[in-house]
Order: structure tokens, then C-alpha cells, then sequence
């Protein structure tokens, strides 16, 4: 009788440090990972060129290369799961992605949601789109006219209550620009890399980008927020490092056709190697 | 001779107008097949010619470098991928869908017309909740409530998200079907349940001796009839961002650099490949259903 108490009190004692230890880290996500050899990750499937599929209708893009790079590392496969602005949280925290690089600002209330590793690999800020027969200049020029834009934009919401605008968010980006042509709104708001590579091509010379940038958002890669300070976190984190550092991340975006960001040379230039400085 | 009813087709003949009864199971109900009677209506060239359309749009004014032939180019390359992993998906979630609404929806119209009053009243209820509800509503529930994984013991079954729209979709199907049963086994003429009464049938026997194999023929109609309702209802589920047709229409138009003169030729396409699955099932319910009528 003695000894299966102590035997139980040992078995409980066990119990707790395991607990204990427990509540730091438990990796669940990387250990799954790691069992089943497969990481799925969340990236956009309507976000050109970051995240779009091609003609055979495979995924491909600048962040499926970052996620490819991850996997490869870790020694897995990888799998793409498509997600869009409204769900991507949510698959993250239900664990139906393992890891998400989708496009994402990181944003203070985010945060909170999912473990958004640092140091950010990307940047864009927000402009419009907008006849140049218009002559905006400013922000304010906006105020209660009607603006077109995409549904899960964050900036949707802050241009409405910066400056006023009413924002038309339709699905997609075609219908948005539709809808600017067919002078349903005097502007289309979006990212100012999107719309810089737009105005590029030839097909919309009677536009321009008018306003300074707003709200020049780092983009942030995501993991569970509890394994943000384990190894999946602390991975990511070197990963991105890596990448912003050796100069990979402003080769992906010459690959892609992106014009090149400040961010990414500002990067480059503080990450530099001191011994090679 | 047509003869004329005075108040209908010709002046009244007197002031004090005389209105039909309205009849619910009458000439006067609502007709059941009224999709697929519309569209079986539509002459066989229809789909021509609604192609011809889509081809005939005028080209875009103002379309600079990008014009509207690009724009079908571009449809054109894109189409073996849209119609392999989009409308593929469609019909098969059309297919599952069917089958399962099927299969519960004629056990649920068994139920309605069974001698036990509680299974009478619950196959009542659920047919009653399911059949009129919003169909989104129900797909939301469906897809955000049920797992993504289904994890038992160590086998990991993983449950993707156009099996929910299965699901989902087949709720309001079920609940139709369980209508289509209860009705079609109460126009059976009540005599022949008291004739095989009499011949020491038992009810069960009568029933599937008896009645089910005549309403088997009557069921048929308004089954595809549901089939066709259901098939084009399923781009419903790109709204939950399962992947199907308008889902990759998106996506396809967003790699092609969104272009605005994309949208009239690939929706235009969605449509016509729709239309394209629905319209001979439209022409065959309407023939079975002339076949199958009681003649008098």
C-alpha cells in the first residue's frame, strides 16, 4: 500500500514538472511537422506576384519560394493551401496551416491573434489609383467620394476614416478596376507596388498615382502564437534573417518583376556582414 | 373554336367578377419543375448562341495595349485548367451532394408518412427547418462548424473543404427530396392501400410492393429537376473559398493581371459551361415527365 502511494505520488510529482514544462513550449505544430514530414502553409493564391497561380494552375509566386526555401530547410514537403485575407487568421489558430505567408501587414491587433515573426520580410504602403483628369493631390481630395477597393484590405477601413472616403470593396481586382473605369468610384485603392507595376504595362496611361504612400506596413510571416518563441518562431525568424541578409529576398523580387523597395536594400545594407563591411 | 371565358379573355359580361378558388395542389399551384420547364423551352441553338454573344461583345473601346482578343487568348489558355480542377469540382460536389441529400431525404419522406406520430413529427420538423432555410446560411454553418481533421487515435482523416459543401448542400436537398417521397406516395389513389389491405398485405409490404414502385416514375422529374437547381447552385461555395469554378475563375484573372476586359469572357464562360450541363438534363426531365403522366 505504501509503495503504490509513493508510487502515485511520484507518477503525480512527474505530472506536474511535465505541465510545467508544458506551458512554455510544447512545439506541437513543429513536431507535427516533423512526424508527418509534409508543412502546410498558407499563402494567396489572387495576390500577383506575391501569391497567383499559373496557366496550369499551380501556385507559384515570390512568398511560395519563401515557403519552399522554409520547407526545404526543415527537410519536408510542402503543401500550399490558398487562403484569402478574411479566413487566413482563423486557419492558423484552427491549425489547418501550419504557417502562413500570405501577404499579411503586421498590425499591433494581429499580433495578438497570430505569432508574427520578426524581422518582417516585405513592405508596401497604400495609394490610389485614379484618373489624371482628376488632378487629385491629397488624401483629403477623397473625402465622401465613393472609392473602389478589395473586400479584406486593412487599409479600406482607414482610408474611410482618415479621409472620409466611401470604399466599394468588391471580391476581386478586376471588378475593382472595372468599376473604376466604368467611373463607379474616381479612385482605386490598393498597394502602391500593385498599382506602380499596373501603370508600368501601357494599359492605363489616362491613370496616375497622385497621393504621397500611407501606412507603409512591414509584412509579417506567421506561425501558432504559442510557438512563437519555440523553435517553429525562432526557425522562421532565422529564416527570414537569412534571407533578407544574403540578399535572396531582393533576387526573388527581381525574379518576380517587382520594383525594387527601398526596404528591402535598407535591409540588406544593415544586415551586412560586419566582417565583410 | 377556343371558347372565350367572359372576365378572362373577353369583356365580362357582367360587372360582378367571379375570382378562381385558389387551389394549392390545383391548376392554379405553383409549378414544381418550373426551372427545368424554362429552360427545356429554350431552343437547341440557345447555347449557340449564347456563345456567338460572348464572341460578338463589342470590342472594348478602350482597352490600350491589352485588347479583347488578348482577353480570349488568355481565356483560352486558362480554359483545360478551369474546366478540370473548377467545373469538375462542381459536378462532383453536385453529384456527392445528391446522393446524400438523396438517400436521407427519402428515408425523411419515408418518416413523414409513418404511422408514429413522433417520427411523423420529426421527419416533419427537420424536412420543414431544412427545406426553408437559406442556402448560404446552411453552407456557413457546415463549413465553420465541422473539423478540418478528424483525428482517431493515430489515423489522421483529414476532411476537406468542398467535402463540407457536400455536406452543406445536401441539407436543403435532403429536405426536398423528403417532400418529393411524402408526395408522391400520397398520389397514389388511397383505394390501392385498402385493396392490398385486403389482399393481407402488410403495410410495409404494401408499400414497398406497392406504392414505391409506381412513384419511382413519378419521383424521377422532379429529382433532376433538383439536380439541375443544385449544379448551379454550387458556385455558391466560392464565397467560403472552396475551390470550384468562380473560386479559380478569380484567381485565373488575378494571374492574368486582372485586367477589367477579362471579366465579360470568363464569366461569360462560367456561364455558358453551366448552362451547357444543364440544359439536356433540363430536355430529359421535361420528355420523362411527358412519358410518366397519367394519361386520361
Amino acid at each position: 500500500m505504501k509503495k503504490l502511494f509513493s508510487a502515485i505520488s511520484v507518477a503525480a510529482l512527474l505530472a506536474t514538472t511535465s505541465a510545467a514544462t508544458a506551458a512554455q513550449c510544447t512545439n506541437d505544430t513543429w513536431n507535427k511537422v516533423m512526424t508527418r514530414g509534409k508543412m502546410v502553409v498558407g499563402v494567396k493564391a489572387d495576390y500577383k506576384p506575391w501569391g497567383f497561380r499559373n496557366e496550369s494552375g499551380e501556385i507559384v509566386g515570390m512568398e511560395i519560394d519563401m515557403a519552399k526555401a522554409a520547407a526545404d530547410a526543415m527537410g519536408v514537403d510542402l503543401e500550399l493551401v490558398p487562403v484569402q485575407s478574411s479566413n487566413r487568421m482563423q486557419f492558423l489558430e484552427q491549425g489547418k496551416i501550419d504557417m502562413m505567408i500570405a501577404t499579411m501587414s503586421d498590425r499591433d491587433d494581429r499580433r495578438k491573434i497570430v505569432g508574427i515573426v520578426q524581422p518582417n520580410y516585405y513592405t508596401s504602403g497604400t495609394n490610389v489609383m485614379a484618373p489624371k483628369a482628376l488632378g487629385l493631390t491629397k488624401w483629403e481630395d477623397l473625402r465622401g467620394k465613393p472609392v473602389c477597393g478589395k473586400q479584406g484590405a486593412f487599409y479600406n477601413k482607414i482610408v474611410a476614416e482618415r479621409y472620409g472616403a466611401e470604399i466599394i470593396a468588391f471580391t476581386g481586382n478586376a471588378e475593382a478596376k472595372q468599376a473604376l473605369r466604368d467611373k463607379k468610384c474616381i479612385a482605386w485603392v490598393y498597394d502602391d507596388s500593385s498599382i506602380g507595376s499596373d501603370l508600368a504595362s501601357g494599359n492605363w496611361d489616362e491613370f496616375e498615382m497622385p497621393l504621397v504612400s500611407e501606412d507603409d506596413n512591414p509584412w509579417g510571416l506567421a506561425v501558432p502564437l504559442e510557438e512563437k518563441n519555440c523553435i517553429f518562431g525562432n526557425f522562421m525568424s532565422g529564416l527570414s534573417y537569412n534571407m533578407l541578409a544574403d540578399g535572396s529576398l531582393v533576387e526573388l523580387e527581381k525574379k518576380w518583376g517587382i520594383k525594387p523597395t527601398q526596404f528591402l536594400a535598407d535591409k540588406l545594407e544593415n544586415f551586412a556582414d560586419w566582417l565583410e563591411k | 373554336m377556343i371558347r372565350r371565358i367572359p372576365g378572362l379573355d373577353t369583356k365580362a359580361a357582367t360587372d360582378l367578377a367571379v375570382l378562381h378558388p385558389f387551389d394549392p395542389n390545383g391548376s392554379t399551384a405553383p409549378d414544381g419543375l418550373l426551372v427545368s420547364r424554362w429552360m427545356a423551352k429554350l431552343p437547341l441553338w440557345t447555347p449557340l448562341a449564347l456563345a456567338a454573344l460572348i464572341f460578338a461583345w463589342p470590342m472594348a473601346a478602350l482597352a490600350q495595349n491589352f485588347t479583347y482578343g488578348d482577353a480570349f487568348d488568355t481565356l483560352l489558355r486558362w480554359m483545360p485548367f478551369l474546366i478540370k480542377s473548377g467545373f469538375l469540382f462542381n459536378v462532383l460536389i453536385s453529384f456527392f451532394a445528391m446522393l446524400i441529400g438523396t438517400l436521407l431525404g427519402t428515408a425523411l419522406g419515408l418518416g413523414q408518412i409513418s404511422l408514429n406520430p413522433v417520427v411523423r413529427w420529426f421527419a416533419w420538423a427537420v424536412t420543414q427547418t431544412f427545406r426553408n432555410s437559406p442556402w448560404l446560411v446552411l453552407l456557413f454553418i457546415v463549413l465553420l462548424a465541422f473539423p478540418f481533421e478528424i483525428v482517431i487515435g493515430t489515423v489522421i482523416i483529414p476532411v476537406p473543404d468542398w467535402m463540407k459543401a457536400v455536406v452543406g448542400l445536401s441539407l436543403p436537398v435532403m429536405a426536398n427530396i423528403s417532400e418529393i417521397v411524402r408526395g408522391a406516395v400520397i398520389s397514389v389513389p388511397t383505394a390501392q392501400w385498402e385493396a392490398s389491405e385486403s389482399l393481407a398485405f402488410s403495410r410495409t409490404q404494401t408499400l414497398w410492393r406497392i406504392i414505391l414502385p409506381q412513384c419511382f416514375k413519378r419521383m424521377i422529374p422532379p429529382w433532376m429537376n433538383w439536380y439541375a437547381i443544385l449544379t448551379m447552385a454550387t458556385p455558391l461555395c466560392s464565397l467560403l473559398g472552396v475551390e470550384e469554378l468562380l473560386t479559380l475563375t478569380r484567381q485565373a484573372m488575378e494571374g492574368a493581371d486582372n485586367h477589367p476586359e477579362l471579366l465579360v469572357p470568363f464569366y461569360s464562360f462560367a456561364l455558358l459551361i453551366f448552362f451547357l450541363y444543364c440544359y439536356p438534363i433540363a430536355r430529359l426531365t421535361i420528355r420523362l415527365e411527358r412519358r410518366f403522366m397519367v394519361k386520361l
